[in-house]
């Protein structure tokens, strides 16, 4: 009976012209991945404007979407107006080093970088450049000696219980140390990066560090026995044996220790950077709050919608250079 | 063709004659600047005016100086800024390059160049308070307090707290801060202690025998401390009294102005290796505050409006125009609705207020020497010695000078700086008013009831 | 015929936590040049160890392997090894993988060296050789389990090796492919003329494929039972031998063997199991 029915259904869905079943299959395919994010996030806004009614501060009301809204293109609007003033400021200093040539024709005119404030999308930026760079710095040094750790069972034995201590220390603690040790060991006339930028960038990289030794080590310690054995009987010297063997092998967990430091550390970022007033979306959420204006706490929900959705597409894009350069195409999936 | 031969060199003469006036004095005396490029630090404080007007009006530019100017965290970090070089000067508590200098705190020769406004700040007590401080408060017919408010009528509100057992807690924004004095002076001329320091015993919290504990907040984070309740009470420049009235967290009770009527508050610190170094770099940066500030002040506050818009941006102070307003333009608000008029209360200009006047830091250095951040006695050289090493009216002499002489500042607004000697006149106006005579420092600090004596020591 | 591997008197004793285990003891064998031999036991006793001397990977702690005249140190790709899961690097393709080995080999300079044009046609002459060139450029993911065995195979037949040590190649394919890749493997041994030895315990495969098959007693301490020729004329062909009297009598002389005389003792003291525990041991460290 039953059997009938669905070869009935069959017949029927034969029936039909392709272009149905298409349209079916899209169908199901925007419900599932369009309608269903839509509906979440419809949801949450509503909650949220109802729930920011409900609020009141000291600073007035909780900005509700509509405020934060507002604040971002405000933002956006000082940003284009600081860029203005800035051409202004190129403008004008132009003019200068012409006027004191004039007088003064030994003067080697220089142009020195404006020196207005850091907009919201300077800060950004700032914060980007710094957890990258750091980001980079720690994975320079944690793969390679993530590699040597799992490699040697007597280098693990004695590193293992320093990493094991460090391991759990919040970045934000090393922060006093990192700075007293970048003010002591940076003493440059002409510095190239400022200290502060020095300081974010070391906590940042200390932060990614142990995540990603780990990492490295296990998956460098897990290659399957038989691999090497491979390697054993071909006789790969030792460069070519990590090169050939132990660093593909291992690329799913170096990647998987990789998403999971720079995500840590753009939340440890945004924290040192407000703790210690360094520049970036940290210090502009600091900002706010100190100055304590009405339209603070708008503009710092819209620096902490900015920040959560940088934070969501670092993650994408590690997932989607791990696509890329990993062979476990498994591993990548979510 | 020779017609615009003619015209050609004309231009050339006129731009060459138009010089001194664009570069401001450039060519016999005073020459380009040593260092361009400049980093200035700032708190968040409507005080920190001078610097801001500075850049926005392009004084420092006219002077061919790149300036940038950055908040700090809070007054140590703003210090240990200038110390290290991060910073190239900055904005600071008058006492800071005082203490600096006689090492009380980190040791270092700050120099102070340009005085940088006089009065400005405010006592706020948290509402809780204020309503037990009200009934001791005489009334004035339209049924509002009568100004000023001693510290007599808070007297038994910290009696009660103290009975029970409850430590009465205040704010204040660095140990060698306007503030920290300022309130230690209202609180003594009202009978209660404000607690001594002993930093030769290792004791520098400045809480021995108090009936007022004080600690440090950074001036921004003020109201957000009264709110929690950490604190009673603070002592703050604006906006940070303002803003707990619009918040509604807490009514202010003085200003400063009242505890010492045109009391010199903050000051532009360098470090004296900077001046050194840098010499012309250093006069114009005084020439570009000086202007500033006569802009701040100039036909009776009118520009003051359009800097209260400047201070208002989120790098600046960041505060609502409204709340900045409030103070910047001659009045106070007081208990919510009770705004009065206090014109005088932001002075950047006027009354020579930009002068590096020696009685000040003398002044600054009784009040160490009373709480006994200074721990031991010292004579009346000394004390005009370290403010001879501080306070130098020479470099702000030269600046105001060449300003006079292009043009740009008039001599009627400035001393006689032929015949300056640098001390003040005794002045009279405190809150108790005992009289401060800055050429007799000890005998000054002999007259307070509450304080350590010229020879004593913890 | 020459003699072209000789193991002597090898044993072979792993420390454990409980004392030394002595999983292999007095293994004497001599293997000719050409000859295809199995060895056969039951699972887990001393085979993959014998093999593992041999290959280099292990050290034997008494006696010792001599190869071509020349003591066997470590591991070479003179002696190949087919692994039993086929080891292919899984982020190289089927050529790629070959390419490794093939690169390894002839590279060096010497009388081995290979120009790149020829190491490309060798590598897909050994492609060819499985039959996998229609799937030369896979990955071992897209490929089936006999696929990457096949290219397993080609892997190391591309070293040119003395010798072929295959440790239970076909053991996690499926009977049909076994039986296809076992067909192949006489095929290629029939052109090559390699010597190989195999580990197998399926007696039918041991049978079909051997010149000898060396059968194992169980351990501790096993060594070689006894030795049994198949002198099967070649090629062989597995249906026509399925009603061979010959292939059938030499079948049940390696059964007998493996029920009878080394009946395997299953119980928790088994020595099989003490024996995997030894080799456990050795693996960890």
């Amino acid at each position: 009976m039953d059997r009938q029915v669905s070869l009935a259904l069959m017949q029927d869905d034969e029936l039909l012209p392709k272009w149905v079943d298409t349209v079916k299959r899209w169908g199901v395919l925007f419900l599932s991945t369009v309608a269903g994010p839509v509906v979440g996030i419809m949801a949450f806004l509503l909650m949220w404007s109802v729930a920011a009614q409900n609020i009141q501060t000291s600073l007035g009301q909780f900005p509700g979407p509509s405020d934060v809204w507002t604040q971002v293109k405000n933002l956006q609007a000082e940003h284009i107006a600081e860029r203005q003033k800035a051409d202004a400021f190129y403008q004008r200093q132009e003019e200068r080093n012409q006027a004191r040539l004039q007088v003064d024709p030994d003067y080697k005119p220089k142009i020195r970088a404006y020196t207005g404030k850091e907009t919201f999308l300077d800060q950004i930026f700032t914060s980007l450049k710094t957890v990258m760079s750091g980001f980079i710095v720690a994975a320079l040094i944690a793969i390679p000696l993530g590699i040597a750790i799992g490699l040697s069972r007597g280098l693990y034995q004695s590193v293992n219980p320093i990493i094991q201590v460090f391991k759990p220390v919040s970045p934000l603690a090393w922060l006093p140390i990192v700075t007293m040790v970048v003010s002591a060991v940076y003493v440059t006339p002409e510095p190239l990066v400022s200290k502060s930028y020095l300081v974010s960038m070391f906590t940042v990289t200390l932060c990614c560090l142990w995540p990603m030794v780990v990492n490295t080590a296990v998956g460098v310690a897990s290659i399957d026995e038989d691999l090497v054995n491979v390697s054993k009987v071909l006789r790969l010297p030792a460069l070519k044996h990590v090169q050939k063997i132990v660093l593909p092998a291992s690329i799913p967990m170096i990647f998987t220790g990789m998403r999971l430091s720079l995500g840590v550390a753009w939340m440890v970022l945004i924290a040192a950077e407000m703790l210690a007033q360094n520049p970036g979306l940290g210090k502009f959420v600091w900002d706010e709050f100190q100055n304590g204006s009405s339209d603070s706490l708008g503009r710092i929900m819209a620096a902490i919608l900015t920040i959560g959705l940088i934070g969501f597409l670092l993650d994408r894009g590690m997932l989607q250079l791990q696509r890329w350069l990993s062979w476990d195409k498994s591993s990548a999936e979510r | 063709m020779k017609y615009g031969r003619v015209v050609k060199w004309l231009g050339v003469l006129i731009l060459l004659l138009s010089m001194p006036w664009r570069l401001g004095w450039s060519g016999e005396q005073l020459g380009f600047p040593e260092k361009e490029e400049l980093t200035f630090g700032f708190i968040k404080l409507t005080d920190m005016a001078p610097i801001a007007i500075a850049y926005e009006k392009g004084y420092f530019e006219d002077e061919g100086l790149y300036v940038t100017v950055e908040a700090q965290a809070n007054w140590k970090v703003l210090l240990d800024g200038v110390i290290d070089g991060r910073l190239d000067g900055a904005h600071m508590l008058a006492g800071q390059p005082l203490a600096a200098t006689i090492g009380f705190g980190t040791e270092a020769h700050i120099i102070t160049p340009f005085s940088m406004d006089l009065n400005g700040n405010g006592i706020t007590v948290s509402n809780e308070i204020w309503k037990q401080m009200k009934a001791n408060i005489p009334k004035r017919k339209d049924g509002k307090p009568v100004h000023p408010i001693k510290a007599d009528a808070l007297k038994p509100v910290v009696e009660k707290y103290k009975s029970e057992g409850k430590p009465f807690n205040m704010g204040m924004v660095f140990p060698v801060s306007t503030h920290n004095y300022e309130l230690r002076y209202w609180l003594a001329a009202g009978g209660l202690h404000p607690g001594f320091y002993a930093p030769k015993k290792g004791d520098i919290s400045g809480q021995i025998d108090a009936d007022v504990l004080l600690s440090v907040t950074p001036p921004p984070q003020m109201p957000a401390t009264l709110e929690a309740g950490t604190i009673y009470g603070y002592c703050v420049g604006e906006p940070w009294n303002q803003q707990a009235v619009f918040k509604g967290i807490g009514v202010p009770v003085i200003t400063d102005y009242e505890i010492w009527k045109d009391n010199p508050e903050k000051v532009f610190g360098i470090t004296a290796e900077f001046a050194e170094k840098y010499p012309n770099t250093t006069i114009r940066i005084v020439r570009a505050l000086i202007r500033a500030a006569i802009w701040l002040d100039e036909n009776n506050n009118a520009n003051r409006p359009e800097a209260v818009k400047i201070l208002s941006q989120s790098n600046y102070v960041g505060a609502d125009y409204e709340v900045i307003a409030n103070s910047m333009t001659g009045t106070f608000e007081y208990e919510k609705g009770d705004k009065r008029a206090v014109p005088d209360f932001n002075v950047f200009f006027r009354y020579h207020a930009t002068y590096p006047f020696y009685s000040d830091a003398v002044w600054y250095l009784t009040q160490m020497r009373r709480w006994g951040q200074i721990p031991e006695h010292k004579t009346d050289d000394w004390y005009h010695q370290v403010a001879n090493k501080v306070y130098r009216p020479d470099i702000y002499s030269k600046a105001a000078q060449s300003l006079i002489d292009e043009g740009l500042a008039s001599k009627k607004d400035f001393p006689d700086f032929a015949t300056e000697d640098g001390f003040k006149p005794p002045q009279s106006e405190f809150i108790d008013g005992i009289v401060f005579d800055g050429t007799k420092p000890n005998a000054y600090i002999e007259k307070f009831p509450i304080g350590l004596k010229a020879k004593q020591s913890l | 015929m020459n003699t072209l591997l000789q193991i002597s008197d090898m044993g072979m004793v792993f420390p454990t936590p409980k004392g030394a285990f002595v999983a292999l003891e007095h293994v004497n064998l001599t293997i000719q040049q050409g000859e295809f031999v199995s060895l056969i036991g039951h699972s887990g006793c001393g085979k993959s160890t014998v093999l593992n001397v041999v290959a280099g990977l292990y050290q034997a702690t008494s006696g010792g392997v001599i190869l071509n005249g020349k003591e066997v140190q470590q591991p070479g790709p003179d002696r190949a090894v087919v692994f039993q899961n086929h080891s292919l690097l899984p982020w190289l393709t089927a050529y790629e993988n070959v390419e490794l080995a093939v690169k390894q080999v002839f590279s060096k300079t010497g009388e081995h060296s290979k120009t790149k044009t020829e190491m490309k046609e060798w590598i897909e002459h050994n492609l060819k050789l499985v039959h996998m060139d229609h799937a030369m450029h896979k990955r071992p993911n897209e490929i089936s389990g006999g696929m990457k065995q096949r290219v397993g195979i080609a892997r190391a037949l591309s070293m040119q090796p003395d010798i072929l040590l295959m440790d239970e190649p076909f053991g996690a394919l499926d009977a049909l492919t076994r039986a296809h890749m076992q067909d192949s493997l006489m095929e290629i041994q029939q052109e090559l003329n390699n010597t190989v030895i195999m580990i197998t315990h399926d007696v039918d495969e041991a049978v079909l494929l051997s010149d000898r098959i060396v059968m194992m007693t169980n351990g501790p301490a096993a060594t070689i039972g006894s030795i049994l020729d198949v002198p099967l004329a070649r090629p062989r062909d597995r249906l026509a031998l399925s009603r061979d009297a010959e292939y059938n009598h030499l079948r049940s002389d390696v059964l007998k063997f493996l029920y009878e005389k080394q009946r395997k003792v299953e119980n928790l003291n088994a020595p099989v199991n003490k024996c995997d525990q030894g080799e456990n041991a050795n693996h960890a460290a």
